[in-house]
């Protein structure tokens, strides 16, 4: 019995002796607050903050290279942990994002040009003279940016037309990256007035290809406050520093504004506006 | 000179029978003229002109963008209608000048005077190309004087003239050069002085026996000229293929035909750098096969640049029965187009209108690995293993296996069992491994 | 000498760890969706097979049996096993991080590889010299490598193909092993030990 625990004790400490001398030779120099703030972040690796993975950042905020409140998709609450971990305080930074689609055009509503029967993808479908849409702003409706979404917060609706659900975007703007026509933008998740177009096609060929495309009449930019909404090219842009009354988008004779209610209603209207439309 | 054959290649049927018999005609001028701005692969030419300018036939209504870019002249005197976006025949919509001719069809100031190109600088006489907007005319309508300056430290010895024309349905160049065989071997002898090269090849395919006999007797007496008569296979007339052919020479992956000494020109191209030298004429017209069962009368056509393709199937006759399908170019590399409401270019070769019958629209399904694609690419890649890569958005791979060597000749799909839209993979990729290169630097 | 030929073959191919034992199939399915990762846990894996085998055969007959410990052999193999696995893993993540980065929690568990201790408990079992239980421990190891630089290989090929959304991932993968593992049948009588 004494036996064999001194020959177990005698083992184990010679291979502790072994492993604290390797330790020393091989000794990496290690943040532990890096470790403590990834365990913090998301762990999607989704490239939002612009660097290659989670433990990057990490690794960089501990090193006080990056903001506490770097990750987008973290959001506040990933940035006040983190805060508290590198004994910091927060301020609370920019305020939340989720990434909106700028069209409504789905195909009940959007007139085509031609039968587009080539790979199932926008950034293919583009390849050929621009996409099969009409309007050449619109959404292809080819389902990439629904591909590249990380946390499933993109949902193609009938009739080919991508629409993100606020809830679930985390705001890492993969999908504004995707979309061949860069009509995807990044806007403050507690604005609730959108202008659903992309196109600066004059009204009378904008009427022609889409039910629902901004015709440039700019009953909304009277009707909202100065500056809150701006005619660029026939497009009516909505600058969303301003908080527009909801009753602005009563004025659209297109339709084409929308005012977002309470939790799943941004997911919900387009889809039902389209329907309806058909 | 060692007589090759590619690698790869498929035989469609040619269906070169509908015109390869009618001469060129003229057409006349028609209403309106849509002129787009970029006639050239590279950098986009820069309009000069606006709403309401009153042009002559031959001027300049847009200056080239930069080095790899040509001068852009009105087809024929009138006036500036509108400038505004059209489909483009190539797939893309781009600004084009609407031009209202005033009939009377003058021409500018110093164009088309006859000049003698004796005697005439190297420097002179590429810029005289540059300055009349010559393009390569086979399709690619690469600029011309770019492809005459090649870098000082290659050697260049043979200038091949292509006269292949291996795309189906196509008899432009055939009728060209049945018609204007001197003015080709002209043009020819000018693009040898300029690079400096003794021997020109004329190459055409077997199954152009009355060009191939107009020809020889044109280059009868030119020191250095030859004709060679080659294989009837597509894509012979592909600049790296036919260099094989010819030398058994390859150019290496990524590399240009000056790599290995040559310089490739199309036959339209010779003859329109030789009006431009000799006559002062610029590039406005070309010669388009109007050709296909869906069209009345098929013809080649000699058609100002602008011409719009819906009044070009008027000259021809109009449609014939059920026509349902338009393609700028031939059937294995042109472009199907939605409208006809787009215009001829300077790279506009042909219109093929097929028949609903000759029209089918493939469902593709998953690759089976038969490897028949690899037989017939006459690049030698495995477009294969390429489109699948392609298909999972695993475009660095597809890098690797050199998808931008690709020269989107179609065999692939043209054989594939599956009917996988290969070359609109490979299109994909290209633009996406140029952006992954923009990207790295 | 013929003997080694036979001990290397035999545990390299016949018997392979992998393939034919099923020893190890932890790291066998964990590491192997690329070949540049399954090559290093391979590596790591040779690395600590050869050494445990040593150690270990060293450990029985000089410590276990001269003190008639033998009972303790489970408990004290696992000992050195897992302190040759603390070394790999310091060396790895100074030597090369994105290696380390890339096998992840699979290093640390290389402890309770079962092909390590397999090998080490074979040795006592088979009665090998001192020798042959350390050419012994690196055929294992080597075999082990094939198996998943061949596995990997595969793996990588399956990615790119329409599997069936029910097989996807682990499911194709153990599908795979498994007619890998019949391909591996072919060798047995090549050798007999």
């Amino acid at each position: 019995m004494l036996t064999a625990v001194i020959a177990l004790a005698a083992l184990a400490l010679l291979a502790a002796f072994g492993l604290a001398i390797a330790a020393r030779v091989f000794a990496v120099p290690h943040n532990p607050k890096a470790d403590e703030i990834e365990e913090v972040l998301p762990g999607a690796n989704c490239g939002a903050c612009a660097l290659p993975g989670c433990a990057e950042l990490a690794r960089r905020i501990a090193e006080g290279k990056a903001d506490i409140d770097a990750c987008p998709v973290g959001g506040e609450s990933a940035a006040h942990t983190i805060a508290a971990i590198m004994g910091m305080e927060f301020e609370g930074g920019a305020e939340r994002e989720v990434a909106l689609v700028l069209c409504k055009g789905s195909d009940q509503v959007a007139a085509k040009r031609f039968f587009y029967n080539g790979i199932y993808d926008c950034n293919s479908a583009v390849l050929v003279f621009g996409g099969d849409k009409a309007c050449t702003y619109g959404c292809l409706g080819l389902g990439t940016c629904a591909g590249v979404c990380l946390f499933g917060a993109i949902d193609m609706v009938p009739g080919g037309l991508a629409v993100v659900d606020p809830e679930k975007c985390t705001g890492c703007a993969q999908c504004v990256a995707a979309c061949p026509k860069g009509i995807i933008k990044m806007v403050p998740a507690s604005r609730k007035l959108h202008i659903l177009c992309s196109s600066h096609d004059k009204g009378g060929v904008a009427r022609k290809h889409c039910k629902v495309a901004c015709i440039g009449c700019m009953k909304c930019v009277k009707a909202a406050p100065e500056g809150a909404i701006t005619m660029d090219n026939f497009l009516a842009v909505v600058d969303y520093s301003f908080e527009i009354p909801a009753e602005v988008a009563a004025e659209c004779p297109m339709n084409t504004i929308i005012v977002t209610g309470d939790a799943a209603g941004a997911c919900e209207e387009p889809a039902a506006a389209a329907g309806g439309d058909a | 000179m060692g007589s090759g054959r590619f690698f790869g290649g498929v035989h469609p049927s040619y269906n070169k029978g509908l015109a390869d018999s009618s001469a060129i005609v003229e057409m006349p001028l028609p209403e309106r003229l849509v002129v787009f701005f970029a006639q050239n692969l590279g950098v986009p030419s820069q309009p000069v002109v606006k709403k309401g300018d009153e042009v002559k036939k031959g001027q300049v209504i847009a200056e080239a963008g930069g080095f790899v870019s040509t001068p852009v002249h009105a087809p024929t005197s009138g006036t500036i209608g509108s400038i505004d976006i059209y489909p483009s025949p190539v797939g893309v919509d781009a600004p084009a000048a609407v031009l209202v001719p005033d009939g009377k069809d003058e021409w500018f100031e110093g164009c088309n005077v006859e000049r003698s190109s004796e005697g005439l600088g190297v420097k002179k006489i590429k810029e005289m190309i540059h300055d009349k907007g010559i393009v390569g005319m086979g399709g690619a309508t690469f600029p011309t004087h770019v492809k005459l300056s090649p870098l000082a430290e290659k050697k260049m010895d043979l200038l091949v003239i292509n006269g292949a024309e291996c795309e189906p349905y196509l008899t432009a160049d055939h009728r060209l050069m049945v018609e204007h065989a001197e003015g080709i071997r002209d043009g020819a002898s000018l693009f040898a002085t300029v690079i400096g090269v003794r021997n020109v090849v004329v190459a055409i395919e077997k199954n152009k026996p009355d060009a191939i006999e107009v020809m020889c007797k044109a280059v009868v007496g030119c020191q250095g000229f030859s004709v060679e008569a080659m294989d009837v296979i597509y894509p012979q007339g592909a600049e790296k293929q036919l260099i094989y052919t010819l030398t058994k020479r390859k150019v290496p992956a990524g590399g240009l035909p000056m790599d290995v000494g040559v310089l490739v020109q199309n036959v339209g191209t010779a003859l329109a750098a030789y009006e431009a030298v000799r006559y002062n004429r610029p590039l406005i017209q070309r010669v388009v096969t109007v050709t296909g069962s869906g069209i009345r009368e098929p013809k080649n056509v000699l058609a100002r640049v602008g011409t719009r393709f819906e009044d070009l199937v008027k000259f021809c006759g109009g449609l014939e029965g059920d026509a349902a399908k338009c393609i700028n170019g031939g059937p294995m590399m042109g472009v199907a187009q939605y409208s006809l409401d787009a215009a001829v270019t300077k790279g506009t070769s042909g219109l093929v209108i097929l028949r609903q019958e000759e029209v089918t629209q493939f469902v593709s399904d998953a690759c089976i690995r038969c490897a028949r694609c690899l037989e017939v690419c006459p690049m030698k890649l495995n477009p294969s293993a390429l489109s699948i890569f392609i298909e999972k958005m695993r475009f660095e791979d597809a890098n690797e296996y050199n998808v931008m060597d690709c020269i989107e000749c179609g065999c692939c799909a043209y054989v594939c069992p599956s009917r996988r839209p290969m070359v609109h993979h490979f299109r994909r990729a290209k633009a996406e491994v140029r952006k992954l290169q923009r990207k790295t630097g | 000498m013929p003997k080694l030929v036979i001990i290397i073959i035999s545990a390299v191919l016949v018997n392979n760890f992998v393939l034919m034992r099923f020893l190890g199939i932890c790291p066998f399915l964990g590491v192997s969706k690329r070949v540049s990762t399954a090559a290093g846990m391979s590596g790591a894996v040779l690395f600590v097979m050869t050494m445990a085998s040593v150690v270990t055969w060293l450990i029985y007959h000089y410590v276990l049996v001269p003190f008639g410990l033998t009972y303790l052999q489970t408990v004290s193999f696992i000992l050195v096993i897992a302190s040759l696995v603390q070394l790999v893993e310091l060396v790895l993540q100074k030597l090369s991080p994105a290696l380390y980065k890339a096998l992840g929690i699979f290093l640390p568990l290389i402890t309770t590889n079962c092909a390590v201790l397999g090998v080490s408990v074979l040795n006592i079992q088979k009665e090998f010299t001192l020798l042959e239980a350390t050419i012994f421990g690196a055929g294992a190891a080597v075999g082990f490598g094939v198996a998943m630089v061949l596995f990997s290989g595969l793996r990588e090929r399956i990615d790119l193909c329409d599997t069936p959304i029910p097989f996807r991932g682990t499911a194709i993968g153990l599908v795979t092993a498994g007619l890998l593992s019949l391909a591996f049948m072919g060798f047995t009588g090549l050798v007999k030990l």
